[in-house]
């Protein structure tokens, strides 16, 4: 649906210039819920606008639905209005001096489809009904809420029928609870009308929740493609795993075949053949856990710090050897008492060439 | 004592208003026992001549703004929208040009249009046979010519600031959505700006309607006038006593639609803030690529606009002042051209007039930002009841034209101040009429660059044991100096324009400024001479120009006017 191949982009601010894409290549399929996740300044919606055709790249190609919209070296650039996409801006953008029916209608009266008004009208109740705002449609747009107006944005971007809609940072906007039950809604539409999105957020959650596929990106580039748990499981980079979560990061060397040692002593890691020298070994909170007794492998004894009950977990901070771990647990394992062997399961751990890369992402 | 220092200075705002109502019921000049008549107002109303004053004042107006408008509209597109290059130094040079004395561009296209001496009319005249000017610059459309030219500055930074105040992706969401660049403009762009391009011209025709410079300038000799000239002539007449009575009566009407067109002014740019979408990013947009075509046609504009605002006006007067009578140019006159006009200047009293212009540079930026700061914290800052009304009283100079406050001051200082204070015919005089005009300009600066401050960084310094007076100076004049450096420089150079005000309060060579020196020869009808005296004041103009260009611009251009 979407082919982003060697896109490029440059701009200058301050007279100094700074690449917001850096040889940029994407592939997104038919019907996919496709996000692109990363810090702000990391590209993900320069690479969008340059998708819509509001942004021109520098370098590369981008074709829509096998069709090309920009080709440097063909020196195309196809302007937004022949594009026939939808998008949901951050902003919403709608138009203050309209009412909700003229907003939509606008686009479809004048826009590509140039709709007549009785068929744009069929349309704007259709579009409505689907973000169920039927009611809304003499309202002064002005006058609509934050959430209402982004609702009145996406009926606006699906009324053309799109093949392909992007959203830039659509709930970014809106309060927490209202993002939660509104980023429900837009899967559910997305699913009940198969359209293609392209979505850009820098939520982690909200792109786990969302997405088929998420592509995470930092500083132009894109680190790495795959379903959200693959992303959460087995990161490419320690940047993407920071990304995902809090995680514990161990130094050590690695030793033989599948044994690292560590700044707390021997651990076995699932697969070494890809890491040598020094590493980091990564392991979420969640997957530090807590034994009584040291019988087993990668089991190494530590002092609990603190320990703090959150309803559906526990979080306890705990001394290995001067150096802290985060645990998370359950509730129904208990208090854990003062000295505890800490318990990490070799499937769960990752490994990185050394880099700790805290706070490496801002 | 914030609230002191802005009480002190805010208190003679009102009464120099009220000085005006009260001038316009009085039957006799001053000096006499005092008789009340309304029958200045009846005479107004019933006068053919000051009916006609009127017409000419709402043509003078009307003709001004639509001119403004005509360059600031595209102008302001072209550098907020378009991948023009060198698009931040037109915009720079644009807003300068409201520095430009309006007597200077005025005086310029006397000598273009002017219907004996006019160069165009006599190549017009010559070269068909006319036995009459065919465009005559002292008429109504000439004058409003004239005067649009000066204030497209302002109507231009004005609408840049509607196009920067809007959220640009609702001009995406049309692109994006299937709507052309010219469907995005009729149906997104023009009718989302138009509520602030409707405010620029209510505050541009609000301007032109007392604009005082080109009517003195072109229209008094040629017996045309408008309110302004009229109310100057009343006051200042040839042959006839001063008629206070006539002026006040008329400074009070015009007071009147003044604060009437300022109100709707506020009430539109209200309405478009309503438009102005407050976004999440700081970006701008892509803007919109021109072609070979549209760069040509682009720089034609632009061209155009310099040369008919800035150029032409420029040459004329340099080859004006190299002549001892003006003829238009040929091999005969360039044998004449000499630089005589420039030896026989009264330099002695350039002299004095350029110590003055520098004292009042000096002085009155730095009173004004004092009072302003007062203000500004009393508005925004102090809690003391009324303070809004102290926002309003700040505003009322900007409202009140300026020519006006002139008057009360001088009717002040020569009747009820005589015996108290020798007020009149002094440089002081001068001092307090700029900086009373001036505060509205350095309160909305001050205002706006104060309520980016959070307030809790001056509480932190009370908390730590700081006065308000250390607060002050240790604390809110660094975080404002941007914005009261920008202020100095811009009103140090309106202070070095000043016409209007002084037309009326310059009496003697103890004050007598720069640009009334080169009104004086025009009006003595030394018309080369005149033209010499104000090329040298436009050079001496440039240092102070080139400071604002090094240290006033980094602060937002957006807030000039």
């Amino acid at each position: 649906m979407i082919s982003i191949a060697g896109v490029s982009k440059n701009f200058s601010a301050d007279d100094r210039s700074v690449a917001a894409l850096r040889s940029v290549h994407l592939e997104v399929n038919r019907g996919e819920f496709f996000v692109l996740l990363g810090p702000s300044g990391s590209g993900k919606t320069t690479l969008l606008r340059a998708v819509a055709g509001l942004e021109k790249p520098d370098q590369g190609e981008i074709s829509l639905d096998g069709k090309v919209v920009y080709s440097r070296s063909q020196g195309l650039c196809a302007p937004p209005e022949e594009r026939q996409v939808g998008m949901v801006f951050q902003s919403y953008a709608i138009w203050p001096h309209l009412t909700v029916a003229e907003n939509i209608g606008l686009v479809l009266t004048h826009g590509r489809l140039r709709l007549s008004r009785k068929a744009a009208a069929e349309r704007i109740r259709y579009s409505l009904s689907l973000v169920q705002l039927q009611d809304f449609e003499t309202r002064p747009a002005r006058l609509l809420s934050g959430g209402q107006q982004q609702r009145v944005a996406l009926a606006r971007a699906l009324a053309i029928n799109p093949a392909l809609v992007l959203m830039d940072e659509p709930l970014s906007n809106l309060d927490a609870r209202l993002r939660e039950e509104v980023r429900t809604n837009i899967k559910k539409l997305a699913v009940q009308i198969g359209m293609t999105v392209l979505y850009v957020t820098h939520d982690q959650i909200e792109a786990m929740v969302l997405a088929d596929r998420i592509a995470v990106m930092a500083h132009g580039e894109i680190l790495q493609v795959g379903r959200p748990a693959e992303l959460y499981r087995r990161p490419a980079s320690a940047l993407v795993a920071e990304f995902f979560g809090s995680i514990n990061w161990i130094r050590g060397m690695v030793h033989g075949n599948n044994r690292i040692e560590t700044e707390l002593g021997p651990l076995w890691i699932a697969d070494s053949r890809h890491c040598y020298g020094a590493v980091i070994v990564g392991v979420r909170p969640e997957d530090v856990h807590l034994r009584s007794s040291n019988e087993g492998e990668n089991r190494i004894e530590g002092k609990v710090r603190t320990s703090v009950f959150l309803g559906d977990q526990i979080v306890s901070e705990i001394d290995v050897q001067g150096k802290i771990l985060i645990a998370k647990g359950s509730p129904d394992d208990g208090e854990p008492s003062d000295t505890v062997f800490v318990y990490l399961p070799r499937d769960r751990l990752v490994v990185f060439s050394d880099r700790v890369p805290s706070n490496s992402l801002e | 004592m914030a609230v002191a220092i802005s009480a002190a200075a805010l208190l003679p705002v009102l009464g120099l208003l009220l000085l005006v109502l009260w001038m316009g019921f009085w039957q006799n000049g001053p000096g006499e026992p005092i008789v009340y008549t309304t029958s200045h107002y009846r005479k107004i109303f019933t006068d053919a001549f000051t009916y006609k004053t009127f017409l000419n004042t709402l043509g003078f107006a009307t003709t001004a703004v639509l001119v403004a408008l005509f360059f600031a509209i595209p102008l302001a597109w072209l550098v907020e929208r378009t991948n023009l290059t060198g698009k931040s130094f037109i915009l720079a040079i644009v807003t300068l040009g409201a520095l430009l004395p309006t007597f200077f561009t005025a005086m310029g296209w006397v000598f273009l249009l002017h219907p004996r001496i006019g160069i165009v009319n006599r190549f017009l005249m010559d070269s068909f046979g006319l036995t009459q000017a065919p465009l005559n610059v002292a008429s109504i459309v000439g004058m409003g010519w004239v005067e649009g030219l000066g204030l497209s500055s302002i109507a231009f930074v004005m609408i840049v600031a509607t196009y920067r105040s809007m959220d640009p992706s609702l001009e995406e969401a049309a692109r994006v959505h299937g709507l052309g660049i010219l469907r995005t403009l009729v149906y997104v762009t023009l009718p989302l700006t138009f509520p602030g391009i409707l405010a620029a011209f209510i505050y541009v025709f609000t301007i032109a309607l007392s604009a005082f410079e080109v009517p003195a300038i072109i229209g008094m000799s040629n017996k045309i006038f408008t309110f302004a000239t009229f109310i100057f002539y009343k006051i200042q007449p040839l042959e006839e006593l001063p008629s206070y009575g006539v002026a006040g009566a008329v400074s009070t009407i015009l007071i009147v639609l003044a604060l009437l067109l300022s109100w709707s002014y506020f009430r539109l740019l209200r309405f478009s803030h309503r438009y102005a979408v407050v976004t999440g990013k700081a970006y701008r947009p892509q803007p919109i690529e021109l072609g070979s075509k549209g760069r040509i046609l682009a720089w034609s504009f632009l061209g155009f606009y310099f040369t008919v605002a800035k150029l032409l006006p420029l040459l004329l007067l340099v080859w004006a002042a190299l002549l001892r009578y003006f003829q238009p140019p040929s091999w005969a006159a360039l044998a004449q051209v000499s630089m005589n006009n420039f030896y026989g200047l009264p330099w002695k009293l350039l002299l004095q007039g350029a110590w003055n212009t520098v004292i009042l540079m000096l002085a009155v930026p730095t009173l004004t930002l004092f009072i302003c700061l007062a203000i500004s914290w009393t508005v925004l800052r102090s809690g003391v009841r009324f303070r809004v009304l102290f926002d309003a009283v700040a505003f009322l100079p900007h409202a009140v034209p300026h020519l006006i406050l002139a008057i009360a001051t001088m009717f002040a200082a020569l009747f009820l101040l005589r015996n108290v204070v020798p007020l009149y015919g002094s440089l002081m005089i001068l001092v307090f009429v700029y900086t009373i005009s001036r505060i509205s300009f350095a309160t909305r600066i001050i205002n706006n660059s104060l309520a980016q401050i959070h307030p809790e960084l001056e509480e932190a310094a009370f908390v730590g044991g700081l006065k308000l007076l250390q607060v002050m100076w240790k604390i809110l004049i660094p975080l404002l100096k941007p914005a009261l450096v920008y202020a100095w420089i811009w009103m140090a150079l309106l202070c070095y324009r000043e016409l209007t005000m002084a037309s009326v309060l310059v009496t003697s060579q103890a004050n007598v400024t720069l640009p009334m020196i080169v009104w004086g020869l025009w009006l003595g009808g030394s018309l080369n001479q005149a033209a010499a005296a104000n090329l040298v004041v436009l050079i001496c103009m440039l240092p102070v120009v080139l400071l604002y260009f090094v240290f006033g611009r980094r602060s937002r251009i957006a807030e000039g006017a």
